[in-house]
């Protein structure tokens, strides 16, 4: 039973074969879990998310994978678990630690095991020679368009008959995406029906801890309530960003001006984006201040217009935009705009 | 505009409408789409209409006679909620539109302006009035010469659409707008779900933002030949543009590195596909309905096979009326050609025109019916 296969399903619990594997040879409901002694695997499924919370990547082990069934059965309780912490933060962190890790084993994979990681998770994928696979044009750019670096661009990319070229790290990357974005919509999945047992409960509590513990010293969270006047395109970023989600440099800058514009303070402003995946302090606060004036040439930096949204495909107007050309005048107007049509 | 013009541009597109019914066939699924239409003239456009079958639309537009009609980029749930959101997307065709101006500006000759104030008028483009300096209506006509940049510039985004984005030819369909431009409608199942996000990379693509000139910079200044750098798509094509430009491969080591960056630049200009961004990202547009008239200037938006592309006329192919003589009563027209003929200038004179022409001017506000 030992294969290469078993230890890539041990690896990648996110496969459709580990799935199988479990639901083939091991009862998933609550109390059996409970019953069939498995404390190994609930104990590895908490040092999955505390790994998620405090190094952002799930690191999986030799070791790990030689204890294959305790490995895949970790993950399906992993996420029992950050379901029932029910905190969007803690699903983002989660899903990232898990698709950050399985990025960093993918590296070291051959072409044909990345190519079947990638065909399973739907990303597809053609190996034209070696160290270059080719992606669906569509399929790039839902996954690609998080990614802010200019070589991620299609204009800068390789784009011949429908398809975007790519060496292996890079399709790796993008097979990361999707990994996350599994983990995330599995994280939302309601718990298993039956009662929680008590093990369960406890070790809640202990990732609940953990995390506190990682929350203390910094500054009690200004609630950066969205008000009334906040113009939807801002509205629909503030949440993301609130929720962990990555924002695009250009969203952050509409965030962060929209927030001097509103008078907020510097250090409210910095604590609001503290929350980013990639936060620094040291730069995040530079580049605030810079928007504001305060550095640099002293030059404050505006809102951008509502063409400028647009153009970015950020606008997403509700009956208080008409008539306005500008996020800050928002529901100053309220008259029949002009239909949209060329 | 006169109700005496209003009714006779009315019966004539009656006419057209009565005649060619068959020919507007909307994209299926036709109880998907949401339909607007422009009823009256300078009435707000009447939308979020949606019709159960082919010949609900037809009955519609029998009746109603609209003077502009429309229909989604997109497929919805529930087309016709009048709330956006509560439509619920489904998915979108690509849609593309090339306007003429973005590609050259319009001669003197060509336009007209008209002070709505003094009701003074002229040929040419005149911002203010001269004689109360109130500002002035521009009207601008349909230019020929402009229309072959704009079809030169289609044929160049089918280029890239084909060969870089591997949109099958059958999955494309190019219309001429009816008035001043070009519009290519993109049905191939795999684009249908690319997001507002997605199609901004598409036409960053098509109009070659965000570029990494260094990177290209850095490869012609060592002058590599075309087959040692292995560059595809847009990055290849403003690269071999460069080593066209320059001669040789030689002549760009010895080039100044401005010179070369300017050549970069010239190419990318040249090379660009002059689209309308904000129509292509935004997944919500609706799009001129083919086969229909545009009331701008009363010619059909005109499906054009892609074969017939290179020789297409739209001034001659995309005339809807007949040409039973109708009297007109024209304030100011610049000369004009239109289904083969020429016509004009005209000054406040009343002229015999054949029906597509009148229609023509009376559409662009230059003249008004007076009578068979």
């Amino acid at each position: 039973m030992m294969s290469e296969n078993v230890l890539r399903a041990a690896r990648y619990p996110f496969l459709p074969e580990t799935r199988e594997f479990v639901s083939r040879n091991i009862d998933l409901s609550l109390e059996s879990l409970e019953k069939t002694g498995s404390e190994a695997a609930l104990k590895r499924a908490v040092e999955r998310v505390k790994n998620a919370l405090i190094f952002k990547e799930v690191k999986v082990t030799a070791l790990d994978e030689l204890n294959y069934v305790r490995e895949m059965l970790s993950f399906p309780i992993a996420i029992i678990l950050v379901s029932m912490i029910m905190n969007e933060y803690v699903r983002r962190m989660y899903a990232l630690g898990e698709s950050r890790g399985a990025y960093r084993r993918m590296l070291n994979e051959s072409d044909e095991t990345l190519l079947y990681i990638g065909e399973k998770m739907g990303v597809g994928g053609v190996l034209d020679d070696e160290n270059t696979i080719r992606v669906k044009i569509p399929t790039y750019l839902k996954l690609a368009y998080s990614f802010h670096a200019p070589h991620w661009k299609l204009v800068n990319r390789a784009v011949n008959n429908g398809y975007v070229s790519m060496g292996k790290t890079e399709y790796a990357r993008l097979i990361q995406v999707e990994v996350n974005n599994y983990v995330y919509e599995k994280t939302l999945e309601p718990v298993p029906a039956g009662a929680v047992p008590d093990s369960f409960r406890r070790a809640v509590d202990e990732i609940v801890e953990v995390w506190g513990r990682l929350e203390t010293g910094k500054a009690s969270r200004v609630p950066l309530r969205e008000r009334e006047d906040t113009p939807p395109c801002i509205g629909r970023i503030i949440r993301r960003m609130e929720n962990g989600e990555n924002a695009s440099h250009f969203e952050r800058l509409v965030v962060a001006t929209f927030m001097i514009a509103r008078s907020r303070s510097i250090d409210e402003i910095i604590e609001f984006f503290s929350k980013q995946p990639d936060y620094k302090y040291s730069v995040t606060k530079y580049q605030v201040e810079h928007l504001a004036g305060i550095r640099g040439g002293g030059k404050k930096y505006s809102v951008p217009s509502c063409r400028t949204m647009l153009t970015n495909g950020l606008c997403y107007p509700d009956e208080y935009c008409k008539g306005i050309k500008h996020p800050l005048r928002y529901g100053e107007k309220n008259v029949a705009g002009e239909p949209r049509v060329p | 505009m006169l109700q005496a013009s209003l009714e006779f541009l009315k019966r004539e597109f009656f006419k057209y409408y009565y005649e060619n019914i068959s020919r507007l066939v909307p994209p299926e699924p036709i109880k998907s789409r949401e339909f607007g239409f422009f009823l009256e003239k300078g009435r707000g456009m009447f939308r979020h209409k949606c019709f159960n079958s082919l010949r609900d639309f037809h009955e519609f537009i029998l009746n109603e006679i609209p003077l502009d009609i429309y229909v989604s980029a997109a497929n919805y749930e529930d087309p016709g909620n009048r709330d956006m959101s509560e439509k619920k997307l489904v998915n979108a065709e690509l849609f593309f539109d090339i306007d003429a101006e973005s590609v050259a500006t319009v001669s003197e000759e060509e336009s007209a302006w008209i002070c709505q104030k003094c009701n003074q008028y002229g040929i040419g483009l005149r911002d203010g009035c001269p004689s109360c300096g109130s500002p002035t209506e521009l009207v601008r006509l349909v230019s020929e010469k402009q229309l072959n940049g704009a079809l030169r510039e289609t044929e160049k985004l089918i280029h890239v659409l084909r060969e870089d984005f591997g949109i099958a030819p059958e999955n494309m369909r190019v219309f001429y707008s009816g008035n001043r431009g070009y519009h290519v409608h993109v049905n191939q199942e795999d684009f249908l779900n690319v997001t507002g996000e997605g199609r901004r990379e598409i036409v960053d693509y098509l109009l070659i933002q965000g570029l990494d000139e260094k990177e290209l910079l850095n490869f012609l200044k060592r002058g590599v030949s075309i087959e040692g750098v292995s560059l595809k798509g847009v990055k290849r094509r403003v690269y071999m543009r460069v080593l066209e430009k320059a001669g040789s491969v030689e002549k760009l080591k010895t080039s100044r590195r401005e010179t070369v960056l300017k050549m970069l630049e010239d190419a990318v200009e040249e090379l660009k596909v002059r689209i309308d961004p904000v129509v292509t990202i935004d997944m919500h547009r609706l799009m001129r309905m083919p086969e229909s008239i545009n009331s701008s200037s009363g010619m059909v938006k005109r499906r054009i096979r892609l074969e017939d592309l290179p020789s297409f006329k739209p001034l001659e192919e995309a005339i809807a009326f007949g040409d039973e003589e109708t009297c007109l009563k024209v304030k100011i027209a610049p000369r004009f050609s239109l289904g083969g003929r020429a016509f004009g200038p005209f000054k406040d004179e009343e002229v015999e025109l054949p029906a597509y022409a009148a229609v023509y001017i009376v559409c662009k506000g230059l003249g008004e019916y007076a009578g068979r």
